[in-house]
This record gives C-alpha cells, structure tokens and sequence, in this order.
C-alpha cells in the first residue's frame, strides 16, 4: 500500500482506470454507450474516504485494491461444470466461476416468450428495449456513487433474467458464483426485471476457497412490475481472505411486493449497501438482513428505505451477531419524500455481542419530508439471556448447546424469510458452525 | 406590570409581539468593547472582569486553537457564514449593583417584566437567582442563605476573583477549550454565567437558577457555567434564556459544565426561549452550546431536562461521561420548532464505568418550515460491564412542509451490555383528535391537549413552577402552528 493509496483526490480506485476497463470492441453499441457513461461518472465522483459518514466505520484505504487485477471478461464454457446439490430445486441454474459461465435450463422454460436469462450482452440485442430502460435505470436513486459507476463500467459477467407479464416462476433461477483464483477482483452485475402480474424467485450463492485472496464488487438491480412479486435471497459465503464491496438497488411498481433477503456469513471485509425504493402507491418491501462476524470479521451493512410515493410500505429487519473480534456495522435510513404520505415504514436493528473483544454498531436513522405517515426504528442490543440459558441447563443441556440453540432461535426470525429450504438449512448448518463449542 | 409596560421600547410592533412577549429592548446605558475578536478584545474582557494572569493566558490560548479549528458543518442546519468580526464580544450594563453601585431601575423592571425575582422575596422563594444581562451577572439572590451551608453560588466573574483556585481545578476539565470550535471561541471570550459549588454531602435546600438575557444589539452572549457537586452532594439547577426580537441574528455560545463526585447528583434543566425570527426566517438567535456532565465519581448522577422552543437555530447536545461505577446518565429533551426554526439536538452517553446506565427520553415537534433533528450517540466502552441504556425518541409532525430526522449511533464494545433504542415518527394521530373534538373541544386545544400527552414524559421531570411554565409556554407557540 505505497503508490497506490486511495485517497478523495484520485479519479480512480487503484486498478480501475481506462487501461483495465474490459475489452468493447465486439460488444453491442448499447452496451458500450453504457459503459461509457458509467466510466465517466465513475471517474467525475469523489472516491469515498473515512471522513465520510457512510465510511467512517470502514476506511475505504482498508481495501488493498492495488493487491487486485480485474478479471477478464468471461465466456461460456464448452462442458457443463459439475451440478451442485442444489440445482435440482430451480428452473434455471448459472454457474460462474474462473473459468467462464453456463446457463442450465432444468424445467425447459428458456427459449420462447418464457423466461429470459442470458448474458448482458445477448440481452442488449434480443431485449433491447429492456436493457435500455433499465440497467443502469430508475432505481438508481440517490446517485451517483463511486462503487456503482464502477461496478457498471467494469462488471466481468453480465446477467440478465426476466419474467414476462404475467408468468410465474416460483422455483426461478439460482446464481452460484464459485471463485477461486488469488489476486482478481471479480465484478458480476445482475439486471432482473419482473413484468407486470408476474412472480419471480432469484437466488444467488458465492463461495471462494478459505486462502484465496479476492475482491468481489457486484452490483445489483430489481426491477418489481406493476403488481410484480419479486423474492431474492443471496447467501454470501466467500472464504476468509475475501473482501467485498455490494451496492444493490430495487425497485418497486404500484401494488408490487418486493421480497429480499441478504445472508452475509463469509469474507473478510464485508461493505454492502442495499437500496428499495417503494416508488409507486400500495407497492410493499419486505428486507431482511443477517449477518455473523466472527474472528476477524468486518461486516458494514446500510439500507435505504425510501418512500418516494405515498400509500407505500416498508418493513426491515436485520439481526446479526459477532463474536472473537468481530466488528459489524449497520446504518439505516428511512426516506420519506416530500409528499409520501399514508406510508408506513419500519425497521428494526437486533444485535447479539457473544464475547467480549467483539463489537456492534448500529445508526438506524429516519429522514421525513412528510407528515401524514408512520415511521419508527429499533434497536437492540445485548447478550444471550442468562434467565434463557440457566432454563435450558436446567433441563439438561450443555452450556455449549444451550448457547447454540438461543442464537439459532435468535436469528430463525430472519431465516423464515428465505425462500428455499435447502438454503435456510445452509444457514442454519453456518450458523451452528460459527458458535462453535467456545461460545 | 401593566403601567410599565409602557415604558419599554417595542422595535417592532406588529402582532407577532403578542407572540413572543420578551422581544422587548431594554434602555440601559451599556459599557461596550468595540466589535470584532482579537487577541487585544480577550485581553481587554479579562481585564474588564479583573481576572487572574493565569486565566488570561487561558483565554488566549483558547483563542489560538479556535483560529485553527474548521467551522461545523455536520449538523443539519443551514444558514449564512457567521462573521466572527462582526460581533462585539463583551457589553455590560454600566451601572454594576455588585459593585457597591444601584441597580439601575430599567434593569430592575426588566428581569420584573421577565417574571425573574432578582430581589429576595417570597415569592418564588424556593429558588436562588443569578441574573445574567448581556455579558454581565448583574443579581444573585439568597446568597447569605446558601453560603451558611457552605454552597457557592455566584457568576462566574466573581468565582474568579473569590474562589480561583476552585475554578482553575474545575474549568474546562469536562469541555476542554479545544473541545470544538464553539467551545474553544467560548473559551476564549466567554463572560459571565453561574458557579455553583455544593460542598461534601450538602443538599442544596433551594433550587439554583440563572436566567441569561440577550439585550445589546449585535451582541453575542457566551455564558459558561460550572457546576461541581462533591460526594453525596446534591443540587437541582434551572436556566432560563429570553431576547430582543431583532431583524438580524445574534450569536448565543455557552460552555456548561457540570462534574459530579461519588454519589452526587446533578439536576440541570433548561427552559430556552430564545427569540426564533419571524415567519420568513427572518432575525433570532443561533444557539450553538456545548453542555457536558461527567460522573466522575461511583453512584453519582447527572440529569439534563430540556425544553427548547426558542432560537432560529439550536446546535445543543447534553452529554453525559459515565466513568464512576454505578453512575447514572439521564436526558429529557423536548424540542418544538415552528416557522423556519432549525433544531438539531440530542445527547451523548459514554458509558466507562461498570454497571452504568443512561436513559434518552427526546420529543421532537416540527411546525411550520421547520427542520428537527434528533442526533444521538451511546457509546459502551469495553470496560462498561452491564452497562444499560435505554433510549426513545419520538417525533411529532404538524403540517405538511416540515422535516423531522433521527440520527442515533449506537457503539456496543462489551457483550455484558443491554441497549434498547426506539424511535417513531408520525402525525398527530386523527383518531385522537377525533376523539378529544368529539367531547366539545376545539381543534387548536385539542392539538395542544395531545402534544402535552406527547411531552409529558419530560414535563414531569421539570421543577414543578418550572414544568407549568414550559407547558403554558409550548401552548403559546403552538397557538399559531395549527391549521
């Protein structure tokens, strides 16, 4: 970290200038105008620094970019990789990993005028329009953001999903991000958008090995139709030399129900920023967060709930947990717009410190611009109830189990939220892995 | 009172008087230092208040701090740059009735106009006052009494003269000079305010209370208290502030101190009334104050209450530094703001010592344009075993073109730590004031009925003449704030 520093001054994040910017050339115009104009704010916005508000908890200077080179730009692979355990229970499966992508079409729903998922750049030619209107679109509120330029001037790998008014996948698509090549930041970029009347799940699930140094900056955008339910769940479980930087947008139409829930257990360095704009009259968004930071974890988590019409609803909830010398960070905001009556938001923080050396912090904030509404916030924060624990020893568990079983209870709250079985199991399993015997 | 009222001078006549009742001028002959600041204006207030070597060098080197220290811009309040220059920092009533000479009689009429006993009586004899006009102390009542028991209550100018080396151990051990930038600017120039020392497992029998009171034009007022009650002690302590209604904006920036030993309690309540400019955000007073308590010893206790209602902007967070085991940390904090006021207030808990707790009542109302942000921070030290805070913050919305924010920070380093925080933010509930209405009660009394609901939790905690007074208050400036 000499030459290379990050600072406000510099247009560029270490390793992100024009020479890495990805190859273009046989890349459709549309894309390419997209690229252009993201590469451009990118480089007109400030990098951000730890005198900023929203990184003052996670100096930006502590991502050794300069450690990274971006990874090429990746392409179909000849053979399909090896199924996961999971496949089975989706309609469609994307593999991704160092080598290159494959798209696998379980339920035969490809093809035709059902459901769409193919590359960015497949889309821009067959789904213009679409790509057009959204990817870098409406939900991009509150802009423009370092990290998001980036993201949308640099991502490696392009998806784009959508479900056609009217059609309904409720299996949907399963994204598996599978990394391991030391030294490359990867950039995946996720376009979904939901038509009217139409319901759509999408998960996604990243893993590295534990000694592999990477850096991850994904960006993603939701779009919710008119009536549209759109359910998303992501399961991070990057190894523990992986850093992270997120910044993921959604949108929701009139009477549309967004349903998204983050699952951040892996990686070193963690900085994700979720933003659901409710922007049309009785359009809802569920958020639900969990996070686990142990060892040396640092999980830096913010959401804006913004209510940029009236008679919309909102309702978050993230719980987390750190242990060993973990850190975590959470900072919400509720945004009502000016005008946004009849809007109810609420979001609540819960936080469970398990050792001492750990630390959580948590800045639920509330920005109102209009008066007939409801909005509140909570917060807590503390260890397992002793009252709990000496009940459930009583009885003839170990202290160890005991502990185990109260944070499990703690965060099944969230874990219901999850669309899948398999992946609420996973969670669980990560879960009791973390509390380990010296909880 | 009404066959003086005529003799004071109204700058401006219109109805709004009626509104804000203390935005008379007084006609008092002042002695005035010129305006602007410099080192030569420090040196010259210093010797004006008669002040010690010692405390001179202080001031400078306040000074000196100040100048490189960045002007805030975190809060989230707006208005023009101040022009440090543009300012004179020290204006006294020339006739000084503690030197041996007359009070003069405007003076007298105006803290009787204010409703403020600067002569002993019997009314009201349960509280000791200091009168503080512009940048002298001009009054302290009951003092013979307290000093029986030992108890120094008196400004800060004669604290320095009569008691230095009290004053030197204290001052500026909670806010040091360059704490801020508002603070360091205050100690460089700041004139009178109270010193209030309870001697060892003293309770103070009367209630302390210093009422500050903007006159001079183009002034600026930088009062600084210190309060120190030793172990086992106790004192309750009530500050009020009142000032001219003017077209421009005068600065109001005081440093309050409070220290309490083991097991002393410390009861600091506010009542600011400053005078808030007028509809089109015109004139009033910008009230930038650093307000710090510290526990320093085990089962001691410190307890802000505030009622703001007053001043164009207000930049005040009440802190309180938990270090003794036990201690107690406590703020009840009612902020109304109307027309274009801008009120960006909370507290801050730093929770040190063991088995320390705090509790956060705040109530915000926003009016008119206004803009009412509550800014918080509870910070559990790893040392803070058990440490407990609880914390709700309520705000209230009346009208359509008002803004209420909430920005807690919340910071848990021990997992022995129990932290609960709530906030909610809503309209007057119609279904309240549906009900209250439907018994035969105007809209406006209703309105005032439930936003008296909504703050009683605070209320209560006030001295009780000082409690009915903050609710006939709140009524007054709601009066014009409905419909």
């Amino acid at each position: 970290m000499t030459t290379a520093q990050l600072s406000a001054e510099s247009a560029f994040i270490p390793g992100f200038d024009e020479s890495s910017l990805p190859a273009n050339g046989n890349q459709p115009a549309l894309l390419q105008a997209k690229r252009a104009a993201a590469f451009a704010q990118y480089r007109e916005v400030p990098a951000p620094t730890a005198r900023d508000d929203e990184w003052r908890r996670t100096d930006p200077a502590s991502f050794p970019f300069e450690r990274f080179v971006p990874a090429a730009a990746l392409g179909p692979l000849e053979e399909a990789p090896t199924p996961g355990p999971w496949d089975s229970e989706f309609d469609v499966v994307v593999s991704v990993s160092d080598a290159g992508f494959h798209i696998k079409d379980n339920a035969g729903v490809l093809g035709g005028d059902k459901l769409v998922v193919e590359t960015l750049a497949d889309a821009a030619i067959h789904h213009s329009e679409l790509v057009e209107r959204y990817l870098q679109g409406p939900a991009r509120v509150k802009q423009p953001r370092k990290f998001s330029s980036l993201g949308d001037a640099f991502w490696n790998f392009g998806l784009f999903i959508y479900a056609p008014a009217r059609s309904v996948f409720t299996r949907g698509v399963l994204i598996r991000y599978h990394h391991t090549r030391s030294g490359q930041a990867v950039l995946p970029r996720l376009l979904a958008v939901v038509g009217e009347q139409a319901e759509l799940t999408i998960a996604e699930y990243y893993e590295s090995p534990e000694t592999a140094e990477l850096l991850a900056i994904s960006t993603r955008e939701f779009y919710a139709g008119k009536g549209a339910v759109l359910r998303a769940a992501s399961l991070q479980e990057w190894g523990a030399r992986t850093f992270h930087i997120g910044e993921d947008w959604a949108r929701a139409e009139r009477d549309a129900r967004v349903e998204w829930v983050t699952l951040l257990l892996g990686g070193l360095v963690s900085k994700m920023m979720v933003t659901c704009d409710v922007s049309e009259p009785n359009a809802n968004a569920y958020l639900s967060g969990l996070f686990f930071a142990n060892d040396n974890q640092h999980v830096d988590q913010r959401t804006l709930q913004l209510h940029s019409s009236p008679n919309t609803y909102s309702n978050l909830l993230y719980k987390g947990a750190v242990k060993d010398h973990g850190h975590s960070i959470y900072q919400g905001i509720i945004d009502a717009s000016p005008g946004a009556i009849k809007v109810d938001a609420y979001q609540m923080n819960n936080n469970l410190i398990l050792s001492e050396g750990a630390r959580a912090d948590s800045l639920p904030g509330l920005e109102i611009d209009a008066d007939d509404l409801k909005c509140s916030h909570g917060a807590t924060f503390g260890n397992l109830d002793p009252n709990q624990l000496f009940y459930l020893q009583s009885r003839g568990l170990t202290k160890g189990v005991a502990r185990q079983l109260l944070v499990m209870a703690f965060f099944e709250e969230v874990i219901a939220r999850v669309p899948h079985e398999f992946m609420r199991e996973r969670v669980r399993e990560d879960v009791r892995r973390k509390c380990g015997d010296s909880v | 009172m009404s066959d003086t009222e005529t003799t004071f001078k109204l700058e401006t006549d219109s109805a709004l008087v009626q509104e804000y009742k203390y935005g008379f001028v007084s006609d008092v002959e002042a002695d005035q230092l010129p305006k602007g600041l410099n080192e030569d204006i420090i040196r010259a207030i210093s010797a004006k208040k008669k002040e010690p070597e010692w405390m001179t060098e202080w001031r400078l080197k306040a000074y000196r701090r100040w100048q490189k220290k960045d002007y805030p811009k975190w809060a989230k309040v707006e208005y023009p740059p101040v022009d440090f220059q543009d300012i004179r920092y020290y204006s006294a009533p020339k006739m000084n009735p503690k030197e041996g000479g007359e009070i003069d009689p405007e003076l007298a009429r105006t803290f009787e106009k204010l409703g403020i006993p600067i002569e002993e009586r019997n009314h009201l004899a349960g509280v000791a006052v200091d009168a503080v006009f512009d940048s002298m102390s001009i009054a302290t009542t009951h003092r013979e009494m307290l000093a029986e028991k030992g108890i120094i209550f008196c400004s800060m100018s004669e604290a320095l003269q009569q008691h230095p080396e009290l004053v030197r151990k204290y001052l500026g051990s909670v806010v040091p000079p360059g704490d801020n930038f508002y603070a360091a600017l205050n100690s460089a120039v700041f004139s009178d305010g109270s010193f209030c020392f309870i001697p060892k497992g003293v309770r103070c029998p009367v209630e302390l209370s210093t009422y500050f009171r903007i006159n001079a034009k183009d002034t600026g007022q930088f009062e600084r208290t210190l309060i120190v009650a030793e172990e086992g002690a106790y004192v309750s302590y009530i500050e009020g502030c009142t000032a001219p209604q003017r077209d421009n904006n005068q600065l109001h920036a005081a440093v309050v101190e409070l220290i309490a030993m083991e097991g002393a309690e410390i009861k600091y309540s506010t009542v600011q009334n400053w005078y808030a400019g007028d509809e089109n955000g015109q004139g009033g007073i910008y009230n930038f104050v650093t307000k710090r308590g510290h526990c320093r010893g085990a089962n001691s206790k410190i307890s802000w209450t505030q009622v703001e209602v007053g001043a164009a902007i207000t930049w005040k967070y009440p802190s309180v530094i938990l270090e003794g085991d036990n201690s107690v940390g406590e703020f009840y904090s009612v902020a109304f703001t109307n027309k274009k006021m801008q009120a960006d207030t909370g507290t801050k808990m730093i929770h040190i010592g063991k088995n320390t707790s705090s509790t956060i009542i705040s109530k915000g109302i926003s009016a008119g344009e206004s803009v009412n942000s509550y800014r918080g921070m509870v910070r559990i030290l790893p040392s803070a075993l058990n440490a407990r805070n609880h914390t709700c913050c309520d705000s209230m919305l009346i009208g359509d073109k008002c803004f209420a924010n909430t920005y807690p920070v919340i910071e848990a380093e021990t997992s022995t730590a129990i932290i609960e925080h709530e906030a909610t933010t809503s309209k007057i509930s119609e279904e309240q004031l549906f009900y209250v209405q439907s018994r035969g009660i105007d809209e406006e009394s209703a309105t005032s009925l439930i936003v008296n609901g909504f703050c009683r939790d605070v209320f209560k905690e006030l001295p009780m003449e000082f409690s009915v007074e903050a609710i006939k208050l709140l009524e007054l400036k709601l009066e014009h704030s409905v419909g």
